[in-house]
């Protein structure tokens, strides 16, 4: 087999079973996160239908989202403003009790191609408006919802000369699930901190009974809050894509402190993020996180031998399988090779046998070394091909094949440790059958 | 690329009942800005084709196309080789391309195709992006398929052009001009069909091929459920084309008729009488005395099966009413297969059903049954005064059914056992059977304890 090398280049024409997702895919995700936001893709009605079919499906709940169904007609003669406009017009008519707060739009290939406007359209918009350029002929699913992020910093949050000293925005990568939103928050909020999360998926797609689902983004940010984050005194950062997202707030606000963490995953990442914590507040942990810790190196011990002799796959978007392998390679699992969906800087910085951009006929490639994939469920029917027995922990979007997919939490000490502990033991059930 | 003009003409196919109500040159209607669902072209052009599971579907656009979509039908096959209907392959074009040009990339794919799978055949769908920049993917098309003598059609259903039916038609007009007529069967026999339109979603066509074989019919090719393209190419030699469910295909129907003077019928295989009316429909359109008798004697045989098996069912069910909330035909075939469980349903809804559809819910409901225009109002009135025990609806209506303290199952859901045929009546009747049983819907309606007074 001959070794595929990292680069922004493709190494082949074409992708066979894909991993990659595409950059409004990512927006939409995004713009979920904002209460009471009006997700719009601008596109031709495909891109909108196909995607929030697919999120309903990954989470099992009604998805909000809208498109602006560009027509042969308008993909010739309008310049963006109509369809985007009348777009609004039929929505809002149709729905007379919906209040949306915010317009999020975001391109598509299609008008990316025949490069609408869709800055100047804001003018003629009467609701709060938030564009974002995302052909998906570029970046992917992770960069999609990182240059949404920015985009509504850039475009609503206020600049400010003034900070509020315990205010912390949280900046999570795109795979991060609301779950996971969730216990950061918290985490933080425990040593005292004022928490937002810009977006905000934690009160949005995390699967809560409520009545009037899917017409607009239900929880999530407010617009209000995003306006006012340029009053934090500390912003964080998770994961490589969102570092511009910050570097956006910055020059709102130079005052505001920027503070960037590759990942949360593993002993050593969730310590380092401690440690800032109680740089900035000067206190202690609450007792429930010092023993989450010391639960952690307990399943780091009782884990190490399984998974210390074995092989791993990784497959996803960037900043998820840099946090993977640093938590799996810190009880000595062996990563044979990382296949990420887009490039990214961060993938230089995975220390594996191979580590490069494709998809899963690459992937595949590789499963007779292995002993346990990281991937989304696509993977599954590709292991019925396999003769031998291999496991499958999945993570990632699309996960049709399972329920529950916003509530999974590998981050800090808690998320590492039952992480290590579902690896554990679905590598028993394929290694030691008798 | 497809012409203006073959746009309108699909756009106005005549013999679609979405047309009989409209003004000339209307057609079928030009998708709205602010739509909150509803697939593109291109979606129904995928869906039409894609259970070709010897052929490889390329997809040449950006990301979202294929990204999202592939993996996520239950068109099951039953052939043999390397099934490509659980792969994705798409040339994912990229900056690059959309400035010079894509054509090289996808005559590179297509040679890594043929090198790596050697497919019976390659479908090539154009997309927006693909579309817009020029790729010249009919004359790449009809080169490659020369040097690599497989069959490469190109599918012209760039998502802007409208929706998911001209999509569907559109992947008709492919089949049509590249594919059907290009190759003779094996043999031949007086009763040989085409079925058009059902894509075996869940095994539905399993349902009743069976029976057809039982009696004799045999389905010479299919599009595209289960089907080879080897299969459709003989499809011009058929006596008779069987449109399933899917009135987007009723273009290609005509135009075989015109061509090649094989008339068509429109049937439905929902519920006993649907599948009994069907396949009746069939051996008559067939016109052989024989097979009608054989016909009638294989049906009786199945039906008082089914009823035996029916009868535990029907004792449970008997006197649950059922109100129903879901589009197009599954308004008058799902009340069918309810019916024939011995439910009564007192309403379904008819807010985006053709009139052809009405006139069928009207007939099968009879004269209490409640037409809902506007379901999403109506329903919990109706639940109320029918007395409804059940309410079957997309999910977005759940909240109604715990309100209500009424059983509840999502008809929009993608479904993942068949209800076509005599036996996938069973598998409704089990479905119906655990939603009164279960008492979740009581159980997740009660109050939260900060909520009692």
């Amino acid at each position: 087999m001959e070794a595929i090398a990292l680069s922004k280049h493709e190494h082949k024409p074409l992708q066979v079973n894909p991993i990659k997702l595409s950059q409004p895919m990512g927006a939409t995700l995004a713009f979920l996160g904002v209460a009471n936001c009006l997700p719009l893709m601008h596109g031709a009605q495909g891109c909108a239908s196909y995607t929030k079919v697919f999120y309903t499906r990954h989470f099992n709940e009604p998805i909000a989202l809208y498109n602006t169904s560009v027509s042969d007609i308008t993909a010739v003669l309008d310049g963006g403003d109509y369809s985007i406009l009348m777009a609004i017009e039929n929505i809002t008519k149709k729905n007379p009790t919906m209040q949306p707060e915010l317009v999020g739009l975001c391109s598509t290939g299609l008008t990316e191609t025949k490069g609408d406007d869709i800055r100047s359209v804001a003018s003629f918009v009467e609701l709060p408006y938030a564009y974002v350029h995302t052909p998906d002929y570029e970046g992917g699913l992770e960069s999609g919802w990182a240059l949404t992020v920015k985009a509504l910093i850039e475009q609503h949050t206020q600049p400010a000369q003034t900070i509020r000293a315990n205010k912390l925005v949280l900046f999570v990568h795109v795979s991060f699930t609301p779950l996971e939103a969730e216990k950061l928050k918290e985490f933080c909020e425990s040593f005292g901190f004022e928490v937002l999360a810009c977006p905000d998926l934690s009160t949005s797609l995390d699967g809560c009974l409520s009545e009037g689902q899917g017409k607009l983004g239900a929880g999530g940010i407010t617009l209000e809050d995003i306006r006012r984050l340029a009053t934090c005194a500390h912003a964080v950062t998770i994961g490589e894509s969102m570092k511009a997202a910050a570097n956006a707030l910055k020059a709102k606000n130079d005052k505001i402190v920027l503070r960037h963490f590759d990942a949360l995953s593993g002993l050593a990442n969730s310590d380092d993020f401690v440690a800032y914590l109680m740089q900035i507040r000067h206190i202690d942990p609450k007792p429930n996180i010092k023993r989450w810790r010391g639960r952690l190196q307990d399943a780091m011990l009782d884990t190490h031998f399984l998974i210390g002799s074995s092989q791993f796959l990784i497959l996803g978007e960037p900043d998820m399988c840099f946090g993977m392998c640093a938590l799996l390679q810190s009880v000595g699992g062996t990563i044979e090779a990382v296949v990420a969906s887009t490039y990214s800087p961060i993938l230089e910085r995975i220390e594996a046998k191979n580590v490069f951009v494709g998809d899963l006929e690459d992937a595949q490639k590789h499963f007779c070394n292995v002993d346990l994939i990281v991937g989304n469920f696509h993977v599954e029917r590709l292991l019925h091909e396999e003769e031998k027995k291999i496991a499958l922990v999945l993570r990632g979007y699309p996960n049709y094949e399972e329920l529950g997919n916003a509530l999974k939490s590998d981050i800090l000490y808690e998320g590492s440790t039952l992480f290590l502990f579902e690896v554990a033991n679905k590598l028993r059930e394929v290694k030691h059958r008798l | 690329m497809v012409s203006r003009a073959k746009i309108k003409e699909l756009l106005n196919e005549s013999a679609c009942s979405h047309n009989k109500e409209k003004k000339k040159g209307e057609g079928c209607d030009m998708p709205k800005p602010g739509l909150a669902a509803g697939g593109c072209a291109f979606d129904g052009a995928q869906i039409s084709l894609f259970p070709y599971a010897d052929a490889v579907h390329l997809v040449h656009g950006p990301q979202t196309c294929l990204g999202a979509s592939w993996e996520t039908r239950e068109t099951l096959s039953s052939y043999g080789g390397r099934n490509h209907t659980y792969m994705g392959f798409t040339t994912g074009i990229t900056t690059q391309d959309v400035i010079f040009g894509g054509d090289k990339r996808l005559e590179a794919s297509i040679e890594y195709i043929v090198k790596h799978y050697a497919p019976e055949a390659i479908f090539i769908y154009s997309t927006c992006v693909t579309a817009m920049i020029g790729d010249t993917i009919d004359s790449i098309a009809s080169e490659t398929s020369k040097k690599y003598s497989i069959p490469i059609v190109p599918v012209h259903a760039a998502g802007f052009v409208g929706g998911k039916n001209l999509g569907s038609r559109l992947a008709g007009e492919a089949v049509l001009e590249h594919l059907i007529g290009t190759k003779e069967p094996a043999y031949l026999s007086p009763y040989d069909i085409n079925l058009i339109g059902d894509y075996n979603v869940t095994g539905d066509m399993w349902q009743y091929l069976p029976i057809l074989e039982e009696i004799g019919v045999r389905v010479l090719s299919s599009l595209s459920g289960d089907g080879r393209v080897g299969e459709i190419r003989t499809a011009h030699r058929a006596k008779l084309n069987v449109i399933v469910c899917a009135k987007s295909l009723i273009t290609l129907c005509r135009k075989m008729q015109e061509r090649y003077g094989i008339p068509y019928i429109s049937v439905s295989f929902y519920g006993k009488r649907d599948t009994t009316n069907a396949i009746m429909q069939i051996v008559e359109a067939l016109g052989d005395a024989a097979l009608v008798a054989k016909a009638k004697e294989v049906l009786a045989c199945r039906e008082a099966a089914l009823e035996a098996k029916l009868l535990p069912y029907k004792k449970l069910f008997a006197g649950k009413k059922a109100v129903l909330n879901t589009g197009g035909n599954k308004a008058w075939s799902i009340a069918s297969g309810l019916q024939d469980l011995g439910i009564e349903v007192v309403a379904t809804s008819i807010r985006k059903s053709t009139k052809e559809d009405i006139e069928k819910a009207k007939e099968y409901l009879g004269e209490g049954g409640v037409l809902m225009d506007a379901p999403a109002s109506q329903q919990a009135k109706v639940i109320d005064e029918k007395k409804a025990d059940i309410l079957l609806a997309g999910g977005r209506s759940l909240y109604t059914a715990l309100k209500k303290k009424i059983s509840f199952i999502d008809v929009n859901q993608e479904k993942k056992v068949s209800y076509g045929g005599y036996d996938g009546l069973l598998n409704l009747a089990e479905d119906l059977r655990h939603a009164f049983a279960n008492p979740v819907f009581r159980n997740v309606a009660a109050s939260a304890p900060w909520e009692v007074h």
